[in-house]
């Protein structure tokens, strides 16, 4: 299962290497729009690492099968790294296009809290003492968590915090020049998540001691 | 039901004996105001009024997380916690207990200081007493539900003191931002907001119906 | 009284990499009483949790008649002395007894509490804060708590240590007449007369493992087994 998610992420990387390099530079921001082939899909592996960490919290605290532990750590830790790259490669490109590197936007913020979110839960996991207390206490956590997100959003916007994101991803705000590079990057995003989140599983697995 | 009362006047009792924790929580937001006073351009007075309900609730968080700390230190000693667990009742129950019991010895510390930044940022607060109380009770129903639940895992993990405030926080900002933004209303126009109020109450029951769920979870060894 | 019977099957508890419990076995049938012996860090202790339904094995099963023990019906059945009293020491010894009266569901938990303190022979000092009680008041006050809900199965962790000669007499009457009350009993212990004295059946752990059975053994007997079963594991 790893070497395939492997081989089909050395694929993908390279025709969204290709596909990029052969799209149009967007005529009003230059070449910093590049970036968004970047953000976005870490945006999408983020929020979806996060979505796998709540549900395999769930599944863990009704099952309590050490596997759906695994892969919510596994989500959780890959999830936090991606957010990093999304909150990290968002304001080089926002200081170019809006003007400042950051604004209390929604998404932003919720994205923001997202990371701080699941940041405590990996450092609930490393401060907690045996591992099947840990898995109890970090999905308690995990799928509060996911709880929170709907709720940060209507406190957000009772802030009336200004919406800089577009609202969603239709089909003609982009050109079509842009669009299969860009769903492919998203794509290949993806499957980044899935094959580090199957890789970092399968690390914990073998270092747990064996069932007996 | 029975289980859950027991427990909330066993912990009323404890800490009307004692009454440390009342006390402690007390001093410390009645510090905190201290600070604002430093920290504010021209100190608390009528022209910073506009920033004294978020920084009320900043108060009332810090003193929240402080307090809370303590609710299941008190169970640690004599495994106390493990007589809990033994209880042959839906572990809600004992969540429930604490929470409210939480809500109860938090309220004196709250009380006390709304009457300080009324008397420093000179609002009169008496003619809205009653909505505000009712604000400080649905915002603190969410507080100390999180609170009580994260306060008996934090009390089982290394630098407890520092991991109850990192777990909570990020919880905390529907619960305050709604609560801020009911007050900050409340006191400019006397009315009571409609939508962060509906937020609070969304907010307290998804939190409650959770933690009264998990908590058989955070019980177990 | 109907004690309780407890099957334990295959069960097997780790903390992190550490194996406190590997495959074990025990089975008790009513009215029993068990002694569970073994050096420092055999898992007696964690084994008794398993059986409290405090925590949950990694592997394997554990059955009050016929029930996980973790469920509520089987909790109902089972009494908890653990090393630690459970006892809140701001409240008086009353207090800390009425309020686990209520957590049992025990109807008239006042009585109960009043009955229990006379049984502990704890009467003068029932409206004294647990704080001041010296070690013997705390463990029969412990022992009253673990009691309150009459359950058929008591179990009980080291229940001698720290007691003095005349106190440890008195606890062996007591667990003597709860033994003779038809409960069900799981005792661990280090005094192996004490176990000869009141099981009818001793378990050896070490590492974790079982590595003797008896059943109604003296205590020169159950010590030359003992000894014998503890080396040959070491």
């Amino acid at each position: 299962m790893i070497r395939w998610t492997g081989i089909l992420l050395a694929a993908l990387v390279t025709a969204c290497t290709v596909l990029i390099a052969t799209s149009p530079v967007d005529a009003r921001q230059g070449v910093i729009a590049n970036i968004l082939y970047v953000h976005v899909p870490c945006a999408f592996a983020a929020y979806a690492g996060f979505l796998t960490t709540a549900i395999c919290s769930a599944l863990y605290l009704v099952r309590r099968d050490e596997r759906f532990d695994r892969i919510a750590m596994a989500a959780a830790e890959v999830g936090v790294l991606f957010c990093t790259l999304n909150i990290l490669s968002g304001p080089i490109w926002a200081k170019g296009t809006w003007g400042q590197w950051w604004v209390w936007d929604p998404r932003l913020t919720v994205t923001l809290l997202l990371w701080f979110v699941y940041l405590a839960y990996l450092l609930l996991r490393s401060f907690t003492e045996g591992s099947e207390r840990t898995a109890r206490f970090a999905a308690v956590y995990g799928l509060l968590g996911a709880i929170v997100i709907p709720l940060n959003y209507f406190a957000i916007e009772l802030f009336g915090g200004a919406a800089m994101h577009p609202d969603n991803l239709e089909g003609d705000s982009l050109g079509p020049a842009i669009a299969l590079p860009f769903a492919a990057s998203v794509v290949t995003g993806l499957t980044a998540l899935w094959h580090l989140v199957l890789v970092r599983a399968d690390l914990e697995h073998r270092q747990a001691p064996p069932d007996l | 039901m029975n289980v859950g009362l027991a427990i909330f006047w066993k912990d009323v009792l404890i800490e009307w004996r004692s009454r440390d924790r009342v006390v402690a929580m007390l001093l410390f937001s009645l510090l905190v105001v201290m600070i604002f006073q430093f920290s504010l351009p021209g100190g608390a007075s009528a022209d910073t009024q506009v920033y004294a309900p978020g920084l009320l609730w900043v108060a009332y968080v810090l003193a929240a997380l402080f307090g809370l700390g303590r609710a299941f230190t008190l169970e640690l000693e004599n495994d106390a916690l493990s007589g809990l667990a033994l209880a042959p009742a839906e572990r809600g129950w004992v969540f429930l207990g604490k929470a409210l019991a939480n809500l109860t010895i938090l309220a004196p510390a709250q009380a006390a200081t709304a009457f300080a930044f009324g008397l420093f940022f000179a609002l009169d607060l008496t003619a809205v007493a009653a909505p505000l109380a009712g604000i400080v009770l649905l915002g603190s129903l969410g507080l100390c539900s999180v609170g009580t639940l994260f306060s008996a895992v934090a009390v089982r993990t290394r630098f407890r003191e520092v991991m109850l405030p990192l777990l909570l926080l990020p919880l905390l900002v529907p619960i305050v931002s709604g609560s801020v933004r009911a007050t900050t209303v409340l006191i400019a126009t006397g009315s009571v907001p409609f939508e962060p109020i509906q937020l609070l109450v969304v907010t307290d029951v998804a939190y409650l119906i959770v933690c009264f769920l998990t908590f058989d979870y955070v019980l177990d060894e | 009284m109907n004690g309780a019977r407890v099957t334990g099957c295959s069960l097997t508890k780790r903390f992190g990499h550490a194996v406190a419990l590997d495959q074990l076995s025990l089975e008790l049938a009513p009215g029993e009483s068990l002694a569970v012996l073994g050096p420092n860090g055999a898992g007696k202790s964690t084994l008794l949790r398993l059986l409290a339904g405090l925590a949950r094995p990694n592997a394997g099963t554990i059955e009050i008649d016929g029930a996980p023990a973790h469920r509520r019906s089987a909790r109902r059945r089972i009494g908890y002395i653990g090393h630690a009293t459970l006892l809140y020491p701001a409240l008086t010894a009353r207090e800390n007894l009425v309020f686990a009266a209520r957590l049992y569901g025990v109807p008239d938990p006042a009585e109960r509490a009043a009955q229990l303190l006379e049984d502990a022979e704890l009467g003068a000092a029932a409206d004294e804060q647990v704080a001041g009680f010296s070690r013997g008041m705390a463990q029969r006050a412990a022992i009253a708590r673990g009691l309150v809900h009459d359950p058929a199965l008591v179990l009980l962790d080291e229940p001698f240590t720290g007691l003095d000669r005349s106190a440890s007499e008195r606890l062996l009457v007591r667990l003597a007449t709860l033994r003779r009350e038809g409960r069900s009993l799981v005792l661990v212990t280090h005094e192996l007369a004490h176990a000869a004295q009141l099981a009818d059946a001793s378990l050896v752990l070490a590492k974790g493992r079982t590595v003797h059975t008896g059943r109604g053994e003296d205590a020169a007997s159950l010590e030359d087994a003992y000894l014998a079963a503890v080396e040959r594991a070491a």
